[in-house]
């Protein structure tokens, strides 16, 4: 008992800035969730005509949920619930390899297996520990939506869905760890089976059924193979139903007793899934810088691109509802009129859709120099430039594959944009997609040089500088304007000197001026860095 | 490449400052074409530092250096066409197996010569052991080495700046190592081996330097060094009067362990006490000499704390306390 008991204090220690940083930003979600919604549809009418849009488009459904009627606590269910899911299938996945597969990766696991401790405490403690976040976490959701002034029992059901989600992952990431040779790999599996998990909720909301009221949807059965979708089918505030939960709670003791069972029989540091074994000798691809950094970054940028295709099924499929008159005069067209200065609504729409492909895209090409970066940090940069590669040709092979990300996440948005109104039935909004989307790429590329010259400069703040920029740059440029900023402030962000796509009439001179501050700032980077030692980690 | 004797490497009161840690403090290098050139020193004495100015990575604070007659800082590039590295502590790609990280880093030195790189890479990989399609994160210490090992000696090189090459192999692949090595410079390469395994050095190496806080303490060859520390003799006290021990010339340090004699002679003068010990018919003589370990204690044994901080920690600590 006190090996137990010491390995979950070692844990919760480790632990003590990670896991109080994910609950306080679910507590904040909700509780900015609550104000945004009394904020912008406060009445019935308002909700109502955000509901009916939303049951009557498999898009929305497909990324938010199956709304259940227009309270007020309905509808915040409806907007924050499946993506509460991700992350909290996120936060346990990532705490159950943290502990097991990661410990066993770097060796620590086996400091601790020569102890008394043995072999299952450990996981024993790993379990203990996952179980008591989840506690909490049941706590503190439960406790947001109560004091935000939300239906007791409904806030505690909301609570224990989401926390019951959580054990179900974190079961998943012990299994997975089991299963995995190494902490990535497990990580991976983890990621993908949360994804899996909101993909299939997704599908099973799209092909619902809707009520005749048009303001409710029954889930279609694809839904009931998800734990996210589980945890939206207690439905909480108008249903309350537990059932389902039940359902989370079997899977996860299933998989506890796999994990246990694969736990018993393998050796320490052993796992069921054999250490990855790849080509012996490269590929032709794979003879230089360029090779070498598209060999590191494509998996990334492909999920960038997928992030960017699906805001762009989004707006494709969604930009001609407003066309139709479904939403004339509601809240959510005097916003966009506020947002865009009142051009046509569905262009409007796309405009702002394509504004967060932007920013998408921006983070796409951020992430090369990131990588950049990286391998300086890890050293494997003075086995490149130690051969007769020059410090330009290492740098530029960076920025070239950054900007193919930023190139590859705005033509995925712009291409499941055109296919996606082709689907729904309405091309005529396709030409305003690709140039909305065209014009996102100056100022995406002027973060890329902007980061790769932040990276000369000040190498070991990079991502900090890089990460902060953007995240500025986004609350400048998108929330600015909302909460009163003065106009200088506004207009620091790159984002809002991105051209505004009118067609023909598209005045394209700040993005010529901000591709061209990405050519100097790329070629400052190459100057400065020239000029420095290289910087280890 | 010119004649044997030719400078290849050479550095004159070469500093380099981390902030206010001095890693190196004047340091005086000279490596001659044609030979193995042992680079001596304890952990961060600035071994690791003074290869990374000599291949352009950092840059020297003051002083001069040249490698082939240019500056590393300025003509990387052409430089590296001639040169192979092998760092220490060899990070690799966490995805790219072992054999693409050999091939990648082959590549972007240059093949000239497809098959023959073909056949050195299979040679070396057998000769090796080394199994090259597992991914990179799953190496040990000593694979690890070896991708650098293997990337280094596949395509003939000028210049091979090693660090520390053989931390992680176990012996035999110490003995592979070496063997390969001396291959490899057989054709009239040069090589700097940083180190602080003595037995590597004085198998493998022609002269040595001595590095301790950024600074060369003694250079030469082996022999030469040797000269600097005094040899051991030893023999059976049986029978034997002590004053005649005591009268024996060129001789001290005498010890007296009840059934042996010791005592120490200056290398040089060694001849004139063997007659001395021949008139006695001392029996179980031994005569010890010097290894490069006494030359290396000798330098470091006594180490005092110097007034150079040697860490940020250090220097931190030590401005605060003035």
């Amino acid at each position: 008992m006190t090996a137990l008991r010491l390995l979950v204090w070692h844990r919760l220690r480790r632990d003590r800035v990670q896991i109080p940083a994910w609950i306080g930003s679910f507590a904040a979600l909700i509780v900015l969730a609550v104000v945004g919604l009394q904020d912008s549809f406060g009445s019935v009418a308002e909700r109502t005509a955000l509901i009916s849009l939303a049951a009557a488009n498999p898009a929305i459904l497909f990324l938010r949920g199956a709304p259940q009627g227009t309270d007020v606590d309905a509808v915040l269910v409806f907007t924050l619930f499946s993506f509460l899911g991700i992350l909290v299938g996120l936060m346990n996945t990532f705490l159950a390899v943290r502990h097991s597969r990661a410990e066993e990766d770097s060796g620590r696991a086996a400091l601790i297996a020569a102890t008394p401790a043995a072999r299952w405490t450990p996981a024993l403690s790993t379990l203990v520990y996952g179980l008591g976040v989840n506690l909490v976490l049941f706590v503190a959701v439960s406790g947001c939506f109560a004091v935000a002034g939300l239906d007791a029992a409904g806030s505690v059901v909301a609570g224990l869905a989401l926390a019951a989600t959580g054990v179900t992952f974190l079961a998943v990431g012990l299994v997975a760890s089991e299963l995995m040779p190494s902490a990535r790999a497990a990580n991976s599996v983890g990621v993908g089976v949360v994804l899996i998990s909101y993909l299939l909720r997704g599908l099973g909301d799209a092909f619902g059924t809707v009520s005749d009221d048009g303001v409710r949807v029954d889930s279609a059965w694809p839904a009931w193979l998800s734990p996210i979708g589980w945890a939206n089918r207690t439905r909480p505030f108008t249903e309350n139903a537990l059932a389902p939960l039940l359902v989370s709670l079997a899977v996860a003791a299933v998989l506890l007793g796999v994990a246990a069972l694969l736990l018993a029989r393998r050796d320490a540091g052993a796992s069921v899934v054999a250490v990855g074994i790849g080509r012996p000798a490269a590929r032709r691809s794979l003879a230089g810088p360029v090779g070498l950094a598209w060999r590191l970054q494509w998996p990334s940028i492909v999920a960038w691109a997928a992030g960017g295709a699906v805001f762009g099924i989004f707006g494709g499929a969604l930009a001609p509802a407003l066309d139709d008159g479904t939403l004339g005069g509601s809240v959510i067209s005097d916003e966009l009129t506020r947002l865009t200065g009142g051009a046509d609504l569905a262009e409007a729409f796309t405009t702002v859709i394509f504004s967060l492909v932007g920013i998408l895209a921006a983070a796409g090409g951020i992430q090369a120099i990131i990588r950049l970066r990286q391998e300086e940090a890890g050293e494997t940069g003075a086995l490149m430039l130690a051969t007769p590669l020059s410090r330009l040709g290492w740098l530029g092979s960076y920025l070239i594959v950054g900007a193919v990300a930023v190139l590859a996440v705005v033509t995925a948005g712009a291409l499941a944009s055109v296919v996606a109104a082709f689907v729904v039935g309405v091309r005529e909004n396709s030409a305003h997609a690709v140039l909305a989307a065209a014009v996102q790429v100056p100022a995406a590329l002027l973060f890329l040089g902007a980061a790769a010259l932040a990276w000369a400069l000040v190498p070991r703040f990079t991502a900090g500088i890089a990460w902060g920029g953007l995240g500025l740059a986004m609350f400048l440029g998108i929330f600015g304007p909302l909460v009163g900023l003065p106009d200088w402030a506004v207009d620091l962000s790159p984002f809002r000197h991105s051209p505004e796509p009118q067609g023909t009439d598209t005045d394209w001179s700040a993005g010529i001026v901000m591709v061209m501050l990405a050519l100097v700032t790329g070629a400052a980077a190459s100057v400065f860095f020239r000029r420095r030692d290289l910087a280890g980690g | 490449m010119s004649g044997a004797m030719s400078t290849v490497i050479s550095t004159h009161d070469l500093r380099k400052n981390y902030g206010s840690v001095r890693a190196l403090d004047g340091l005086d290098l000279e490596v001659s074409g044609g030979e193995i050139h042992g680079f001596l020193g304890p952990n961060g004495a600035g071994k690791s530092t003074t290869i990374k100015i000599l291949l352009g990575l950092a840059r020297a604070t003051s002083g001069s250096v040249t490698v082939y007659d240019r500056d590393p800082w300025t003509d990387a590039v052409p430089l590296h066409t001639r040169m192979a590295y092998v760092p220490a502590g060899v990070p690799l790609w966490p995805t790219l197996t072992g054999g693409e990280a050999i091939d990648l880093l082959c590549r972007l030195r240059g093949i000239r010569n497809p098959q023959a790189y073909a056949a050195r890479r299979a040679h070396l990989i057998d000769a090796f052991s080394f199994d090259p399609s597992r991914k990179g994160h799953t190496y040990s210490t000593g694979n690890r080495q070896k991708v650098a090992l293997i990337a280094a000696l596949a395509v003939p090189a000028g210049l091979y700046l090693l660090d520390e090459p053989t931390s992680g192999l176990d012996p035999v692949m110490e003995v592979v190592f070496r063997r390969e090595l001396t291959e490899a410079v057989a054709a009239g390469s040069t090589v700097l081996l940083s180190s602080h395994i003595l037995s590597e050095v004085e198998k493998l190496c022609d002269r040595v330097s001595i590095i301790r806080a950024g600074r060369i303490v003694e250079t030469g060859t082996l022999a030469d060094l040797r000269h600097l520390t005094r040899t051991d003799v030893a023999f059976a006290l049986e029978g034997l009067d002590e004053s005649d021990l005591r009268s024996l010339p060129r001789s001290s340090d005498l010890v007296l362990d009840g059934t042996r004699a010791h005592f120490t002679a200056d290398s040089d003068e060694l001849v004139d006490v063997l007659p001395a010990l021949a008139a006695l018919r001392v029996r179980g003589l031994t005569i010890t000499p010097p290894s490069l370990e006494e030359l290396f204690l000798s330098h470091y044994g006594d180490e005092k704390p110097t007034a150079t901080p040697r860490t940020r920690r250090e220097a931190r600590l030590g401005k605060a306390s003035q």
